[in-house]
């Protein structure tokens, strides 16, 4: 008899330790299963910057009804997260310049000939906004929190909800879909502090600059008027060394 | 045996060595980069019921509403040459040919067999009659960068202030006309100089000498010795400026702005000249885009801020100027290449004011046409009342490669 309890306790006591091993597993499978949205957002974010500063060229090809309507070109310089300037290129916009340092920003006019202080309303301007154009660290701007993994074509794709942090932010909230494999960008829906839905996004194009994979080209689509979309390609992407003094707000010196 | 090692070592550190020279160095910076533009602007102003100084013996016009039109056409040029991001080399320049049409001496009652007055009348009227060419050279400056220093020397439109219409901050800014604050015709012309900027993180120093020996007399300019101190803190663009005019006044001053939430931005200078200057401004911006601007302006009655149709006598002036704009008027084809603006400035004392419309359409990239209209308004006396017209309509055609 007293081997039979020996035995039972034994066994029991196995069952036991089994079953705790059992749900520490699938405790610990759980958590590994989601993923960092933080570490997501900011490994995204190098597919749009990834140096310390950097140069490159934007042009925006605006269509409506999938005929090409208007075209803008810009040359960006990035130095760090928080600050952007923006030289534009085009022949109607000739001499304009475009100043973001952190939530502040400054538009410099050929007509005025000095920094005019601009208020974020005044960034959503256009089809593609300065802010599509010269803020590119979502991680700075927005915290991000992970929703779900689905599937876009042929892509596993992490969906992330972002939120706006800062009041430099140009859109309130994102739902951003990243690749499972690399966290690269694949789409992203944009919404105003209404809740209104304005823009979405699909990242297009990518190339290989200095071994880095970098964006070439993305889309925005307007939600508002559904036959309207621009374009946005980048081109001659390359880092480079800037002096603060091009990031000075009282500079009349542009260029 | 050793070497067998050593070549796997070897070849892992040339492999690290390349991956550091190719992952983060920049590359070198083009040796030269070079910007132009032109425009070319075809502006035709007409002057309703225009009524110019006349001599005591032209007695009146045969037709008191004589409308004078003038006919412009502006040519502006401009390039910049910057060498390895520390040489720079700039100019600007504004041709300009213009043609009166309306206006004659056959349209006054001259005393017959007067020779006299018919001549002082042709000289009253030379300023509305004929045709004339110039040449403004508006900027024109070599610029060196050096480590934190920034130098030019050379002419060069520099704008202090922070004011929209008003700004008597902008001690070595072009004269700024409340009715045309943007220099619709890009006319300025900027001031002869050698200035030296500090820039060392938020903070940045300015120290500049203009000289007026170059400029006309009637742009009534002095030589003048300027400081600024800027400091971008908290949000606030902040700026002390401190400075002197020979034969004139030393001169302080306080600039500031600030944005507030999405949509407000303040700004504001006071200027010590004498006495007290204070402009305040506010500019709202609403969701669909219409920006407004509102600013009150005090300046002392001094020969530096009085203009000619003030008397010396009338005391402290108060001006108050409001606009309200929108460009890309609607985000649909064929609107959005609408630009619409309307301001008004009203000298508060006598009451009187003038009011301004500007419409604005783009064709493509190059081609943009407008419509400008300026309303008077105030009794004879008055400052906008004095303006010798009824109204001034423009339009105009701009191409700008």
């Amino acid at each position: 008899m007293s081997n039979i309890n020996c035995v039972l306790r034994t066994v029991l006591l196995l069952l036991v330790v089994g079953f705790l091993l059992t749900c520490a597993l699938v405790c610990r499978a759980a958590t590994l299963a989601v993923p960092d949205a933080e570490a997501l957002l900011k490994r995204s974010d190098a597919y749009r910057n990834g140096w310390p500063s950097y140069v490159l060229r934007v042009k925006i090809t605006h269509y409506e009804s999938g005929k090409a309507d208007e075209d803008k070109l810009y040359e960006v310089s990035q130095k760090g997260t928080e600050r952007t300037y923006v030289e534009f290129l085009s022949p109607r916009e000739k001499g304009e310049h475009l100043l973001m340092l952190g939530d502040d920003m400054w538009v410099y006019l050929p007509d005025t000939s000095r920094p005019v202080r601009i208020t974020p309303l005044e960034r959503l301007n256009g089809d593609a906004s300065n802010g599509d154009v010269a803020r590119t660290n979502f991680s700075v701007d927005y915290s991000a929190v992970y929703l779900r993994t689905e599937k876009i074509g042929a892509e596993n794709c992490y969906v992330l909800d972002l939120t706006a942090k800062r009041k430099g932010s140009t859109y309130q909230r994102i739902l951003y879909w990243l690749r499972v494999e690399d966290a690269r960008p694949v789409r992203a829906e944009f919404y105003l502090t209404s809740g209104k839905h304005i823009k979405s996004a699909t990242f297009d194009e990518y190339v290989t600059v200095n071994g880095r994979s970098r964006l070439l080209r993305w889309t925005l689509y307007d939600e508002i008027r559904h036959n309207s979309n621009s374009v946005l390609e980048y081109s001659n992407i390359a880092p480079r060394e800037l002096p603060d003094k091009l990031f000075y707000q009282g500079r009349t010196d542009r260029f | 045996m050793r070497l067998l090692w050593a070549i796997p070592v070897m070849l892992t550190l040339c492999a690290g060595r390349i991956a550091v020279l190719a992952q983060d160095s920049a590359p070198p910076e083009l040796r030269s980069d070079f910007r132009y533009s032109f425009a070319a602007i075809d502006d035709a102003t007409f002057d309703s019921s225009l009524r110019p100084p006349l001599p005591a013996a032209a007695t009146m016009l045969k037709d008191p509403s004589v409308t004078l039109l003038q006919n412009q056409l502006l040519l502006e040029p401009s390039f910049t040459l910057r060498y390895r991001s520390r040489w720079s080399v700039a100019a600007s320049a504004v041709g300009r040919a213009e043609s009166f049409h309306g206006l004659s001496v056959a349209e006054f009652d001259v005393p017959s067999g007067d020779a006299a007055a018919a001549a002082a009348l042709g000289t009253a009227l030379e300023p509305y009659t004929g045709t004339r060419t110039q040449l403004r050279v508006k900027e024109s400056y070599a610029g060196l960068s050096a480590g934190d220093f920034d130098f030019t020397l050379g002419r060069r439109i520099v704008r202090w202030g922070t004011g929209y219409a008003f700004t008597p901050a902008g001690v070595l800014d072009p004269p700024r006309v409340p009715t045309n604050p943007t220099d619709r015709l890009n006319v300025n012309v900027g001031r002869d100089m050698i200035k030296a900027d500090w820039v060392h993180g938020p903070h940045a120093l300015s120290l500049a000498w203009s000289s007026a020996a170059l400029m006309p007399a009637s742009a009534n300019l002095h030589d003048t010795i300027a400081f600024r101190y800027n400091i971008l803190m908290h949000g606030f663009d902040t700026s002390l400026i401190a400075g002197d005019d020979r034969a004139g006044d030393a001169f302080g001053g306080v600039t500031f702005t600030r944005v507030f939430g999405q949509a407000w931005e303040l700004h504001g200078e006071g200027v010590w000249r004498e006495q007290g200057a204070v402009v305040m401004g506010a500019k709202y911006t609403t969701s669909c885009g219409v920006s407004f601007i509102g600013e009150f302006y005090t300046p002392p009655n001094i020969a530096y801020y009085r203009d000619m149709s003030i008397s010396p006598s009338a005391g402290r002036q108060h001006y108050a100027f409001l606009y309200a704009g929108k460009s890309r008027l609607r985000e649909l084809p064929g609107w959005k290449q609408w630009d619409l603006a309307a301001s008004i400035v009203e000298n508060l004392n006598d009451r009187s004011s003038t009011v301004i419309f500007d419409a604005t359409r783009r064709f493509g990239s190059h081609f943009s046409s407008y419509l400008h209209l300026e309303i008077p308004e105030g009794g004879k006396g008055s400052e906008y009342g004095a303006t010798p017209y009824s109204a001034a309509s423009s339009a105009g055609v701009r191409f700008q490669l």
